[in-house]
């Protein structure tokens, strides 16, 4: 597949924020005619400045028919959208949809990527994005990645970097990640946010919310402003994402031998005591063996990845290892360069 | 080993795998029963969707009730209803769970809290409320469940029944067994919104979609959306999305799914075989165990049959019997 106009992919997971978290924590859920809705803000934002093409997701629930429906709607009152293409595959409703939509849009040509997920959908993204820069909007539960932004925005600002009114450099930011390692290499993933090794043995609801069963933290940045087991970070050694480190974090398994119990909201509106033995900056390019015998691995925010005894656990810092496009930074520049200037 | 790394001990753990176990070979020998004309009536079978039913039944008691489908087997074993009763019943036979008189689609036992399969699409979901509201007046802590399928969840009484529940803030849990299919009607083509946790939060009541061939997801977020409901906190919404290993009803020939789409069941979305795999894996039961279950299941399921063939129909005389109940 290619394309002459500028083309953007939006990969909108239609089952982000759908989690036991709405009952544990009362999270919100943004429901599927809202996700519609912004897909219909940006689509509007995009082709107003200048995107010819978007590359869409397909899913089996229930946003491509809801979609299909507005557009024609919209099409009808005379409002201009790009083209708009399904990706053609079989859907399997997992995070297997997300890793394949980002490898075709990517061999589409596609400039930018506009994610509608949690920090989970962004993961998935950025595992398979390569060199092709994400702008993340918020529609998950815990949400450190992705921004709370209106989506006309976002779409503004990836338009001015996909028609090239905007550089690289100008418009784009590198991302850490941490990348986690079982039995070196045997099996491996990312997060983008937080890597966290806890005492449960089965991936379950997924979630993880008792702070009982958490063990250790490794995080890419550490921002006291959100939520989500990365806020323990954030309300103890603040982290930027521009920062060259990341930050570990070594919890008590004895409440007693805690240096002090820092209180975080590890969910939404869920704040709890946090047994902190010690903290670090996190180094990238070194090697950081996990000291818990058999466990969990939850990937930001989720629990991904069982070990058992005698499994050899590897957590690295990783830097630049993937690109989003910097909105602040591209809205300040188009407005200082007179690019909304018609 | 470093002990046991699951939410349950050993005897919950096998008792979860004997009751799946039974809930499939008690269905695969209806599929075979059915077939050779040996059963009456009709039969909708539950086969690949036990880690549902299963999951959530751990956490009730007799006292705690629920309501059930057309595809109601399933929830019968998991609830500890007899499986000699049970067969008999489906052979229409005295001395079934209800004497022969309710067969698959209305097999009930109260003593068990089992309040009944339903041929009704739907017509459970404003019983459970009923049954919440029984519970809620006890303050016993119990609480009601019903079981819906994704295409039963469009009809009007679960509608009406989400808000009942929600307004009364009734101990009520509403389970979408989603396998994907109302009947032969995918729901992509006939549900307009078909995230449940949308409709929930649209009744201002939490929703929670998890993975519903994972016994351990579903144990999980049932286990907290229960507690939930017993210390007051009302009802919750929980999807498990699953797959059926038969067709809607027993002699459908599922023109309707695509190419290899029950080998694909079979083989990667068994949630017994996922279950096997991960407590045996873990070093907490061994395979020898799980096939001393299997064999006890299948001398349990030959029993049942034999006494089911062996039992005799009911009499015109009992036409009349256990028309109404008392409480």
């Amino acid at each position: 597949m290619s394309t002459l106009a500028p083309s953007v992919g939006i990969i909108a997971n239609p089952v982000s924020a759908r989690d036991i978290r709405r009952v544990i924590a009362n999270a919100s859920n943004l429901q599927t005619a809202d996700r519609v809705n912004i897909v219909l803000r940006l689509l509007s934002t995009l082709a107003e400045l200048g995107v010819g093409k978007v590359f869409m997701m397909p899913d089996k629930s229930g946003m491509r028919p809801l979609l299909s429906r507005q557009l024609n709607r919209e099409s009808q009152l005379g409002h201009g959208f790009p083209e708009v293409e399904y990706l053609d595959f079989p859907v399997t409703s997992t995070v297997e949809d997300t890793f394949r939509a980002t490898r075709l849009m990517r061999e589409a040509g596609v400039k930018a990527m506009i994610v509608l997920g949690g920090d989970g959908t962004h993961r998935a993204v950025a595992r398979e994005c390569g060199d092709i820069p994400i702008a993340g909007l918020s529609t998950g539960t815990n949400n450190a990645f992705p921004e709370m932004r209106e989506p006309t925005l976002t779409a503004m600002a990836v338009a001015l970097y996909a028609t090239g009114k905007l550089s690289r450099a100008e418009a784009l930011s590198g991302n850490k990640v941490i990348e986690i390692s079982i039995n070196h290499g045997e099996r491996k993933d990312i997060a983008i946010v937080d890597a966290v090794i806890s005492h449960e043995r089965v991936i379950g609801a997924r979630a993880l919310w008792r702070p009982e069963s958490l063990n250790a933290l490794y995080l890419t940045f550490a921002d006291p402003e959100v939520i989500g087991l990365s806020a323990i970070g954030g309300l103890l050694q603040p982290t930027t994402r521009e920062s060259p480190d990341g930050l570990m974090i070594e919890l008590a398994s004895d409440p007693a031998k805690a240096q002090f119990n820092l209180r975080a909201p590890i969910a939404p509106g869920m704040m709890r005591d946090i047994p902190i033995a010690n903290w670090a900056p996190l180094k990238a390019g070194v090697d950081y063996p996990v000291a818990l015998d058999a466990g969990v691995v939850a990937l930001d925010g989720e629990r991904e990845m069982t070990f058992k005894p005698g499994e050899h656990v590897n957590v690295s810092l990783v830097s630049q290892a993937f690109f989003t496009v910097d909105v602040t930074r591209c809205l300040q520049l188009g407005a200082v360069n007179g690019l909304f200037r018609f | 080993m470093a002990g046991n790394p699951f939410p349950l001990n050993k005897g919950q753990l096998l008792e979860a795998y004997r009751k799946m176990k039974t809930i499939r070979e008690f269905e695969e020998r209806l599929h075979v029963d059915f077939g050779r004309g040996d059963i009456p009536g009709f039969v909708h079978l539950y086969a690949g969707e036990e880690a549902s039913a299963t999951g959530i039944m751990a956490h009730l008691g007799d006292g705690d009730r629920i309501a059930s489908t057309h595809r109601g087997h399933g929830h019968c074993i998991a609830k500890g209803v007899d499986i000699v009763a049970m067969m008999k019943e489906i052979y229409g036979k005295k001395g079934g769970s209800c004497n022969g008189k309710g067969g698959s689609m209305h097999i009930a036992d109260l003593s068990k809290g089992m309040m009944g399969a339903n041929g009704i699409l739907g017509a459970g979901a404003p019983l459970a409320c009923g049954a919440a509201l029984a519970a809620k007046l006890r303050k016993k802590g119990e609480v009601a469940i019903t079981f819906v399928g994704d295409g039963a969840s469009n009809q009007g009484t679960f509608l009406e029944s989400l808000n009942l529940a929600a307004v009364w803030n009734l101990p009520t849990i509403f389970v979408v067994e989603n396998n994907g299919y109302a009947e032969s009607t995918s729901r992509d083509y006939g549900t307009a919104v078909d995230s449940y946790v949308d409709r929930a939060a649209g009744f201002g009541m939490p929703g929670v979609t998890v993975d519903g061939t994972d016994f351990f997801a579903v144990y999980e977020a049932a286990g907290e959306i229960i507690r939930r409901a017993r210390e007051g906190g009302g009802p919750t919404l929980l999807e498990c999305k699953m797959v059926r290993f038969h067709g809607h009803f027993e002699g459908d020939a599922q023109t309707y799914r695509g190419p290899g789409e029950n080998e694909e069941n079979r083989n990667n979305k068994d949630c017994l075989k996922k279950f096997s795999a991960e407590v045996a894996g873990s070093g907490v039961i061994t395979l020898d165990e799980l096939k001393a279950i299997d064999a006890d299941v299948m001398r349990l399921i030959e029993h049942a049959v034999a006494e089911a063939k062996a039992a005799p129909f009911p009499t015109l005389a009992d036409l009349t019997t256990d028309v109404y109940i008392k409480y």
